[in-house]
């Protein structure tokens, strides 16, 4: 069904967009305005859409929304995580996934269900078709082709902090200003961005795009005033798929049973049998050499601007880890693509040298590029001048999403553009802005991070950043988000609403119908036969208990209590990862509530921290000065902060009444 | 519940009660200044500060009226030895474990439950700014020690563990991550739980700090051990010394206590010495052997617990003294003797000095403020520390999430002593350690 909704969809759909941007484009002002068409900005405009505020999503290219710049793929350890929570509140990209996944995998499978990462390599096509439709049927939502020449900005409204007001924005051609009360800058990498290839240089964010946002980096940098550092990352050669020798690599098969990424969903559009395999091989002692032999010849890798440590260039992971084997995997680019995307193997070096290189690769000894590898550099506003709605601090009405506030992955950007986009939203309707929490998701961990410490390389997700690991999992993303994202945050339809609301209820009705099976262990022991239970003999133990134990399942405790437990089939697996994880999630909840309590602390944003009359060491005023840390929480996360200097903060804001809550 | 004691001999603490708000743990600290103060102040706050002040009061039937200070006597909840008589009073909250607090704890809570008015808080303050100040120096100073180096190490093998761990969870399906990284977790782990515990059984420095050094005075009758214990008022170090007086009589008794003693003052009356100093080593030893506990029982004279008071120097010609002196100073087999009089007070200081840098090696790191609080709040943290750890290898080939959960929890709690660990620290660890990189 929707296969077939979406092939017939395909041929009007962008027609329809250009219909709608060019003869229906009347209007002059919106509810909200958000630039750029990448992960960040379709999940911006989608949410403020949703909210109920008239959105404009203007873009340079109608045909590049939905685009997967870099890599063809979504979710992953950590990344996977996002990807369910910002389905959770409604958002785009698990749904999309779903319809375009060509490659399911759940990976970290034997590590347990928290850290489980659920991935999907893509079909570029349909993942942008999707999106691309999405949009279109989104009502209040309007989509513009243009380039955004200047932020239009006047004097702050002197009941809320900050030194300007975004009024709305002015096109590249465009005579007359659009105005807004929100705008969303989602720009990426094309803020301030060069191209690096070789020993050539130009300007631009991604290639064979046009380049952008002189005007808009202008206005950041002088008018408002912003902090902006350089970021660089940068993406392979894609190979054509004929000139590679697969059975010289190892094949990777995917998960025999696609599991969907989106709560809506029971099966992806891909069938099990349809799936594409990766393929898995490594580099060698000459590729090793044909980097160091062109290092002179690679302007991008001899630059400061710092990339990321963990998806580094071939060229830096070689001089960085002499001598050594790195892996590459070969990804399909889509059912019907003939190229392979060679992850692992970003390189900037000039065009002849890659094609040496990846020739001293056994599979790759014939291969042939399409398009080359290319470095990319760009400015990001140090996203510590940011609030926890995104906003930022000096300027009214002015949300930042995705690269532009220096982190990377689709799935970031995805769950910044939605979160911003629900506080433009929010702002539009003149309704206060929201946070999420640490303790409650990973978009809450990821913003936090962010708004509270600053980036100094380019941002990724990991589990390992989450304090509450045990509770934030990939299972229970639509129990954490989805009744708050309806009932207060106002991003979720009430289709899914409901949907989440019954499997709740079912949830604490099985728990309960599980609690209310007790028996002594030896009774257990004789019901479920051999089994290895720790407790003593007269112990009593109920079936929630029981189902903690590694060799318990819930089938087998249903087919023990069939009248009480069989109705509850269903959701046997979300039971068995509760039952585990909950003795543990409980106990967190006293350090999770003191984390709470002191998020909702918050700090004002002009506080002047170096001549604050109070007992602080010049070290921890300067370290405050610099971050300016939203809340008592943030600041307590601070290195260098002091337990004395928090309490010594406490007191001083308390006294002064400056405190207020969120 | 506050308790406040009167200052008495004895009295180190009293101890003040507070407000109990609606938090699930009942927290405990000593509020006033630490050391020997003339009256100190405990604040309890909690569930369970009813029961406390039921159990350490004596109040079985009803508590007084909230705000009323009786003079009670404060007993051990579980042995019911009494510690000390002092004023308790309660303050009404709203309504198990009871744990040291951390750090500014106290006012946070407060603060978060709604409880604490602006003037409160800046009255507070002060002594919260105290405690929290002076624990910052302290473990400041304590981090310098050997102490410190010791738990530093702890944290910097366990942040290790913990990166490993977590760099096979984020990183292990996408990249080269070596085969038996955890295997080699898993033997770290085990070591560093053998030593913590190794050194929260080791109890005896600690402890010496907490309750003072056992000193045990020993001789024969009319040696002087009497004068000494008058003449010496001046303690020789921080806590509270007391010397059990041990007449020869009861030598079995006498020997045992000197077996449990930290440090055992021997003293002779010098006029019993050989006249000839060449024969005063050999005097000595037999003399030690038959007031030591056999050297089977771990003490031999030339153990380290053990220093030589040459009493009544005074009634000693000086050259006989002297010559005497010479013969014994570094004498293999003997531990190190002073002459002095208690009577004159001639030597007195030299004594002092020996006496003080024995108990100084025998407390470990000297410490100029008293480490009470912090001692107690370290043994809390190393003994779930060690817990924590426990769970990684429970749940390490069932779900490593929750054996990282382990490492992390145990981390978490030493980092209580030696500084909070943030994830950036770990992902340091793991970029440093491996070669991550799609």
């Amino acid at each position: 069904m929707l296969a077939q909704k979406l092939h017939l969809l395909r041929h009007n759909v962008l027609s329809f967009v250009s219909s709608r941007t060019g003869s229906d484009f009347t209007r002059r002002q919106y509810d909200v305005i958000v630039v750029g068409g990448g992960h960040a900005g379709t999940e911006a405009a989608a949410a403020a859409a949703r909210l109920g505020a008239e959105t404009l999503l203007i873009t340079q290219k109608i045909m590049t929304i939905g685009a997967l710049s870099c890599n063809p793929s979504l979710g992953g350890v950590g990344k996977g995580q996002l990807v369910r929570e910002v389905d959770a509140l409604d958002g785009l990209c698990g749904r999309a996934g779903d319809a375009a996944g060509v490659h399911f995998s759940i990976l970290n499978r034997s590590k347990g269900p928290a850290v489980w990462g659920p991935r999907a390599q893509l079909d570029r096509e349909r993942y942008r078709q999707f999106i691309q439709s999405e949009l279109l049927s989104t009502p209040r939502l309007t989509v513009l082709e243009g380039s955004v020449d200047e932020l239009l900005v006047s004097q702050p409204n002197p009941e809320e902090p900050g030194h300007h007001r975004v009024t709305g924005i002015r096109l590249v051609d465009g005579s007359h200003p659009i105005l807004s009360s929100s705008v969303v800058l989602t720009t990426g990498t094309f803020l301030s961005g060069s191209l690096f290839m070789g020993q050539t240089t130009s300007p631009g964010g991604r290639m064979g795009d046009a380049q952008s946002c002189a005007g808009l980096s202008y206005t950041l940098k002088e008018t408002l005033g912003l902090r902006v550092g350089r970021l660089r990352t940068g993406t392979p050669p894609r190979i054509v798929k004929e000139s590679v020798d697969l059975s010289l690599a190892q094949l990777q098969a995917p998960d025999k049973q696609p599991t969907p990424f989106s709560f809506l969903n029971t099966h992806t559009r891909c069938k099990p049998e349809e799936q594409l395999p990766c393929y898995l091989t490594h580099t060698t002692p000459g590729v090793e050499r044909v980097v160091r032999e062109s290092v002179h010849l690679n302007c991008h890798i001899q630059q400061d601007a710092k990339g990321p440590r963990y998806c580094p260039s071939i060229e830096s992971r070689v001089l960085r880890f002499p001598g050594r084997r790195h892996q590459v995997w070969l990804e399909p680019e889509g059912l019907t693509s003939d190229l392979l995307y060679p992850q692992g193997l970003s390189m900037t070096m000039p065009p002849e040298l890659q094609l040496r290189l990846l020739r001293e690769i056994p599979a790759l000894h014939r291969a042939e590029i399409r398009t080359p590898g290319y470095g990319v550099q760009y400015d990001f506003v140090c996203p510590t001048q940011l609030t926890p709605s995104l906003q930022v601090k000096s300027t009214q009405g002015l949300f930042l999403a995705g690269q532009i506030n220096g982190t990377t992955g689709y799935e970031e950007a995805a769950a910044q553009g939605l979160w911003a986009g629900v506080n433009a939203g929010r702002t539009a309707l003149s309704l206060p802005p929201m946070a999420l929490s640490r303790t409650q998701s990973y978009i809450g961990v990821l913003i936090d991070d962010l708004v509270g410490r600053g980036v100094t390389e380019p941002y990724r997700m990991f589990t390992s950043r989450a304090e509450f690991r045990t509770y934030l999992r990939p299972d229970n993303a639509d129990l954490r988000l989805t009744p708050r994202g309806f009932e207060e945050v106002g991003c979720v339809t009430l289709r899914r609403y409901k949907k989440a609301v019954s499997v709740r209820d079912g949830l604490q009705e099985a728990l309960m119908a599980l609690q209310s099976v007790a028996l002594s262990s030896t009774r257990w022991r004789e019901k479920l036969g051999n089994i290895s239970l720790s407790e003593n003999k007269s112990t009593t133990l109920n079936g929630l208990d029981l189902l903690q134990y590694k060799d318990v399942s819930f089938e087998m405790l249903a087919s023990a209590f069939p009248e009480c437990l069989s109705q509850y089939f269903e959701y046997s697996q979300r039971l068995k990862i509760e039952a585990v994880y909950r003795p543990h999630c409980e106990k967190q909840s006293r350090e999770m509530e003191r984390i709470r309590s002191e998020e909702s602390l918050s700090l004002p944003s002009d506080m002047d921290y170096l001549s604050l009359p109070v007992s602080l060491s010049q070290e921890v005023r300067e370290i405050l000065d610099r971050v300016r840390p939203n809340t008592l929480g943030a600041a307590t996360r601070l290195p260098g902060m002091t337990p004395a200097g928090i309490i010594h903060l406490l007191n001083y804001v308390l006294r002064t009444g400056f405190m207020h809550m969120l | 519940i506050f308790f406040v004691h009167r200052a008495s001999p004895s009295a180190r603490g009293l101890c003040i009660p507070t407000r109990a708000v609606c938090d699930a743990e009942t927290i405990f600290a000593l509020s006033s200044g630490h050391g020997r103060c003339g009256v100190a102040v405990v604040r309890v706050s909690g569930p369970a500060s009813s029961m406390v002040l039921r159990n350490m009061a004596g109040l079985t039937q009803a508590l007084p009226p909230p705000r009323t200070a009786l003079l009670r006597r404060i007993t051990d909840p579980k042995s019911k030895e009494l510690l000390d008589r002092g004023l308790v009073l309660w303050f009404k909250g709203s309504l198990e474990g009871v744990r040291p607090a951390e750090a500014g704890e106290f006012t946070r809570r407060a603060f978060h439950a709604g409880k604490l008015g602006l003037t409160e808080v800046e009255g507070l303050g002060d002594l919260i700014h105290a405690e929290t100040e002076a624990q910052r120096r302290q473990a400041l100073r304590q981090m310098d020690g050997e102490l410190g180096r010791l738990y530093q190490d702890w944290s910097y093998r366990l942040k290790r563990c913990l990166a490993h761990v977590e760099a096979f969870i984020d990183f292990s399906e996408d990249e080269l991550i070596e085969d038996g990284v955890l295997n080699q977790v898993d033997s770290s782990v085990r070591q560093l739980e053998t030593e913590i515990e190794r050194h929260l059984k080791d109890e005896r420095r600690g402890e010496r700090l907490r309750t003072g050094v056992q000193v045990v005075i020993a001789g024969a009758t009319n040696a002087g051990k009497s004068s000494l214990l008058n003449t010496h008022r001046v303690p020789p170090s921080r806590g509270t010394t007391r010397r059990p007086l041990v007449e020869r009589e009861g030598v079995r008794r006498a020997r045992q206590r000197v077996e449990q003693a930290d440090l055992t003052l021997v003293v002779v009356d010098s006029t019993q010495l050989p006249p000839d100093p060449q024969l005063v080593a050999a005097f000595l030893q037999q003399h030690l052997s038959t007031v030591l506990p056999s050297p089977e029982a771990g003490m031999t004279a030339a153990s380290d617990k053990v220093l030589l008071v040459l009493n009544k120097s005074d009634l000693v010609p000086e050259e006989q003294r002297e010559r005497t002196e010479g013969e014994l100073r570094e004498r293999p087999g003997l531990p190190p003797a002073c002459f002095l009089s208690c009577s004159t007070s001639t030597g007195l200081e030299d004594f002092l000095t020996v006496l003080q840098s024995r108990v100084k090696t025998l407390c470990g790191d000297p410490l100029s403020g008293a480490p009470s609080l912090t001692q107690a709040r370290h043994r809390a943290h190393l003994q779930q520390s060690v817990q924590a750890l426990n769970q990684y290898h429970q749940y390490r080939d069932q779900d490593l999430a929750l054996a990282a959960e382990g490492v992390r929890l145990a981390l978490t709690h030493l980092g209580r002593i030696t500084g909070r660990v943030g994830a950036e620290e770990i992902l340091d660890i793991i970029f440093r350690d491996f070669c991550i990189g799609k």
